[in-house]
């Protein structure tokens, strides 16, 4: 067992010490993604992908609560980013064709069923390999919130992102430890970045992205 | 003349026919038929008519004939079940009989060998010699009568035993009870027979087909002597009580519970040795009865005898004294309950009712002693105490000793305790323990407040993961691993741009109200409990946001009586708002923090005008919200410029006491009247967080940073309950506690972001 004194204190065995290391570094400068991102020595890798995810998924809820005002059923009667995909809910028993604000509650509070449910993830201090696939799939769900917010509701995509930068580590994070395919990662974020490292102009690339 | 009557009535009677001499009421209602047309009657003869007639009489008949059969049979059946009891008592007779020629026998031999001692010559008593038991048992066989008799004797023994039976003793338990009264007739048959060193133990001589007859007999025999014991030693501690009295008992149990059998009666007093104990001398010579020997005197001549009959009574009393509880009613109390298990037990169980061994009598006897001083009929008691009486049997032979029928008197006596408890405080549901039953699991970070819908088994949680969830617990989820079930939520609210630090509902439940960290309180209406989690988005659940407040709003109440809404926030101000139209705030108090930063704030439950905030320097104001003025400070002790944070009053339901949680591990009772401290206790070992009533306001529950939930009881201020619950989350536990205010529940908030369900 680890016993280390300061602030930043991670104690090995007590659950809910990673959320609160991490919501220590969010607050402290949430631009500095590297520092967020990079665990502390002896992380069980499992253990803070997990909670990464959940610190996401308990972000977004800020997210989910500005789209609430603009993103009507009427106006966006399904769940889209570019043209070229339906996304279905898989809230339901059959995945359903839900309105936008709906596939984001439902797909936040199945995330929030999944990440605290006593089948797949009865621990928060060790988590059982045959979970770890789970989180993939909760990614990929959670991902497109961010590009139908993107794609259709720019200004409180934009807002939100400067205050968080929460795309911005999402895709970091989602990189880092292959959870999803990078085809799916269409909203540009690393074209941006990259044309800032390399001062070139690059048209941001249509991606296309499955359900 | 009647005969001819019988048609005619037939005909015009139609009464349903009785069935005790139907001719000769035939026969009178001819006569009065004959008056009104008996000769319509008599003209009305006919072949079918008196075939029918016929054979409605010939059915009547046999109706009467197979009832006189049943008749005969039931009397058949008392027949020999009184032969056979008879049969029973002769043996009993008999047996006494020898026992007491047995014990002439010794008490010669005796006096022989003392005047042999003593005068050192023979004393001349006749003809000494041993009883004959052979000649008299010849004897009795011939008057027992014949083969019938016996085989009725034997019939009465199985319909005994079937009794017993129903009555709920086995046979083994029977055994074991005669077993025991063997011994014990045997200790007392030991404390004379051993000096005589001659005669076999009465018992032991006991052939095999008498077993059960004489020996239930004799337990009937030593139960009547249970009852004279129990009742002396019960009357020992009445003043007023004398020999006479106390042989008056002896004679009334007796006469009550013996049949008129003179003879063995006679005998029997000579055994209240057994009884009277501690008035040995005297009560021999106040027996009034006429013994018919000359034996008392010869016992009092035994110094030596007496001085061992005297060691062996009080070890019997002191077992007696094992045996009975730890009450002891008047004397007439106890008549008054063998008459009433008398009475009572006549329609239970017929004459074996007598032969039930005696300790489950004094059983018995203790229940009801202690139904009678908790002032319940006895009435009441005798379905239970033959439930009651038979565990205790059943614990006396599992121990099989003597001496356990205290363990089995308590025993009977806590049921007879739980019982009266039951009856008289039935609607006391928080005389329990609470176990946890739910757990709440969803949210991303610490819950910080909950509420429970007044009627329905709901409850909305406030989290730092700036929702709100609400949960219906009658949908749970089938948990695999632990006993608690796991509950999903059903409605997600979402509008906080920060954590919800607070919840409350209005008294119909179709509104809540919830204060965040970004100083806005929301209002919503509450979804219908039955919603589908996975419904459309409502826009309408959320019915606006309060603003006004420019930091965390940390408390929320909702006056129902008012429709008003009191917050208290960490910018300082305590505000009023009108909850039925979000609107700007209708009262600020506290506008310029005199008194430090509010940390919570509840409404006077006695005086709705009142409200009553805490602060975080240990300040506790009451004020006045019509006047919009502060009317008392209370007297809050601070020690030497140390502030106590106070994280939460409440207002009791009905009493105008305020009770506080303080940061100091206490709580605190104050007075709303005068404001002075009532009574201050520790009631935790780390900060106490939060605190809740129960809706009669007899409990209060009190939650603690040291993971420990307490129940207390307000009279007297004592914890009844403490459970843990919640992991500690850096140094924060549990942040509220709530009672459902109708049903059975209670939850508690953790920063472990569970929420636990107790029933």
């Amino acid at each position: 067992m680890v016993m280390a004194e300061g602030a930043t204190v991670v104690r090995r065995n007590r659950p809910g010490t990673t959320a609160k290391y991490i919501q220590q570094n969010i607050r402290s400068d949430c631009s500095n993604i590297e520092k967020i991102m990079e665990p502390p020595e002896g992380q069980d890798e499992g253990v803070w992908k997990y909670e990464h995810l959940r610190q996401f998924c308990l972000e977004l809820n800020g997210l989910a609560v500005k789209l609430q005002t603009e993103c009507h059923p009427d106006t966006c009667t399904q769940m889209t980013a570019t043209e070229q995909w339906i996304f279905l809910c898989a809230a339901h028993k059959t995945p359903k064709e839900c309105p936008a604000i709906d596939y984001t509650r439902h797909t936040l509070d199945g995330a929030a069923c999944l990440l605290n449910s006593n089948k797949y993830f009865p621990s928060r201090v060790s988590i059982k390999e045959s979970s770890v696939a789970k989180l993939g799939s909760v990614c990929r769900r959670i991902y497109r919130i961010f590009s139908h917010a993107y794609f259709h509701h720019r200004q409180i995509f934009d807002t939100y992102e400067n205050e968080t930068f929460l795309c911005h580590r999402f895709t970091r994070f989602v990189m880092k430890y292959n959870l999803m395919s990078k085809d799916n990662l269409i909203v540009p974020i690393l074209e941006e970045e990259e044309e800032e490292e390399e001062e070139g102009g690059q048209n941001p690339s249509t991606g296309e992205s499955e359900a | 003349m009647d005969e001819h009557a019988g048609p005619g009535v037939f005909f015009n009677n139609n009464n349903s026919s009785s069935s005790s001499s139907p001719l000769l009421q035939a026969g009178g209602r001819g006569a009065a038929a004959d008056s009104d047309g008996g000769e319509a009657g008599r003209a009305q003869y006919s072949i079918p008519g008196i075939l029918h007639f016929l054979q409605h009489e010939w059915a009547r008949f046999e109706v009467e004939r197979a009832q006189w059969e049943v008749e005969r049979a039931e009397l058949q059946a008392q027949v020999a079940f009184l032969h056979g009891e008879r049969k029973g008592q002769e043996n009993l007779k008999k047996d006494l009989v020898r026992r007491i020629k047995m014990l002439e026998y010794a008490l010669k031999q005796e006096r022989a060998k003392y005047h042999k001692l003593k005068y050192g010559t023979e004393l001349n008593l006749g003809e000494m010699k041993a009883p004959s038991f052979d000649s008299e048992e010849a004897n009795e066989k011939e008057t027992s009568g014949s083969l019938n008799n016996q085989l009725s004797w034997k019939q009465g023994r199985q319909l005994l035993r079937q009794y017993l039976q129903e009555v709920g003793y086995t046979d083994t338990i029977l055994d074991v009870k005669s077993q025991r009264v063997k011994a014990l007739l045997g200790l007392a048959g030991d404390g004379t027979g051993d000096r005589s060193g001659q005669e076999p133990l009465l018992n032991g001589t006991d052939t095999d087909p008498l077993a059960l007859g004489p020996l239930s007999d004799s337990s009937s025999v030593l139960e009547a002597f249970f009852i004279e014991s129990a009742a002396a030693e019960f009357s020992d501690e009445d003043d007023e009580e004398d020999s006479e009295g106390k042989e008056k008992t002896i004679v009334d149990s007796r006469t009550v519970s013996r049949s008129d059998d003179p003879d063995a009666e006679e005998a029997l007093k000579d055994f209240d040795f057994l009884s009277n104990t501690e008035d040995m001398d005297t009560s021999p010579e106040s027996r009034s009865a006429g013994d018919g020997t000359d034996w008392e005197k010869d016992r009092q001549a035994w110094d030596v005898d007496q001085g061992l009959i005297t060691k062996l009574k009080e070890q019997y009393r002191k077992e007696r004294k094992g045996k009975k509880g730890v009450k002891r009613p008047n004397r007439t109390k106890l008549q008054d309950m063998l008459a009433n298990l008398r009475d009572t037990e006549e329609p239970s169980s017929l004459q074996p009712s007598i032969t039930p061994p005696p300790r489950p009598n004094a059983n018995r006897f203790n229940e009801h002693d202690s139904s009678h001083t908790d002032e319940v009929e006895a009435i009441t008691f005798p379905p239970s105490s033959g439930k009651a009486f038979i565990i205790g049997t059943e614990e006396a032979m599992e121990t099989g000793e003597l001496g356990l029928g205290e363990l089995a008197g308590l025993t009977v006596a806590n049921e007879a305790d739980n019982l009266a408890y039951d009856i008289s405080n039935n609607k006391d549901a928080l005389r329990k323990t609470w176990n946890p039953k739910f757990t709440l699991r969803s949210h991303f970070d610490g819950i910080r407040g909950l509420a429970f819908h007044p009627v329905e088994p709901v409850l909305i949680t406030a989290s730092e993961d700036h929702t709100l969830k609400m949960w219906n617990l009658q949908k749970t989820t089938p948990a695999k691993k632990n006993a608690s079930l796991d509950v999903e939520p059903i409605y997600t609210f979402r509008a906080h741009r920060g954590a919800v630090l607070c919840v409350v509902m209005s008294n119909t439940g179709e509104q809540c109200y919830s204060g965040g960290l970004d100083g806005t309180i929301q209002c919503w209406n509450t979804p219908s409990p039955n919603i589908d989690p996975y419904d459309s988005y409502q826009p309408s659940v959320l019915r606006g946001a309060l603003c006004g407040h420019t930091d965390a709003v940390w408390g929320l109440v909702h006056s129902s009586a008012h429709q008003r809404l009191l917050s208290c926030s960490a910018d300082g101000t305590v505000r009023l708002w009108n909850a039925s139209n979000p609107q700007a705030a209708l009262a600020v108090f506290n506008e310029n923090k005199d008194l430090g930063l509010p940390s919570s704030v509840d409404l006077v439950c006695s005086d709705p005008a009142y409200m009553v905030t805490s602060f975080n320097n240990g300040r506790i104001g009451l004020f006045n919200m019509e006047t919009r003025q502060q009317v008392l400070n209370m007297e809050s002790t601070v020690e030497s410029g140390a502030s106590c944070q106070i994280n939460k009053v409440l207002s009791h339901p009905t009493l105008p006491i305020t009770i506080t949680a303080q940061e100091d591990r206490h709580i605190k009772f104050y007075d709303n009247n005068t404001g002075k401290l009532i009574h201050s206790m520790v009631a935790h070992l780390d900060a106490v967080t939060s605190l809740a009533v129960d809706p009669n306001g007899l409990y209060l529950m009190s939650g603690s940073h040291d993971c420990s939930i307490r129940l207390w009881n307000l009279e007297n201020k004592t914890c009844i309950q403490e459970f843990t619950a919640h992991r500690k989350k850096f140094d924060e536990s549990i942040h509220d506690v709530a009672f459902h205010p109708s049903k059975c529940y209670i939850a508690s908030a953790g920063a472990d972001s569970l929420a636990k369900v107790f029933v």
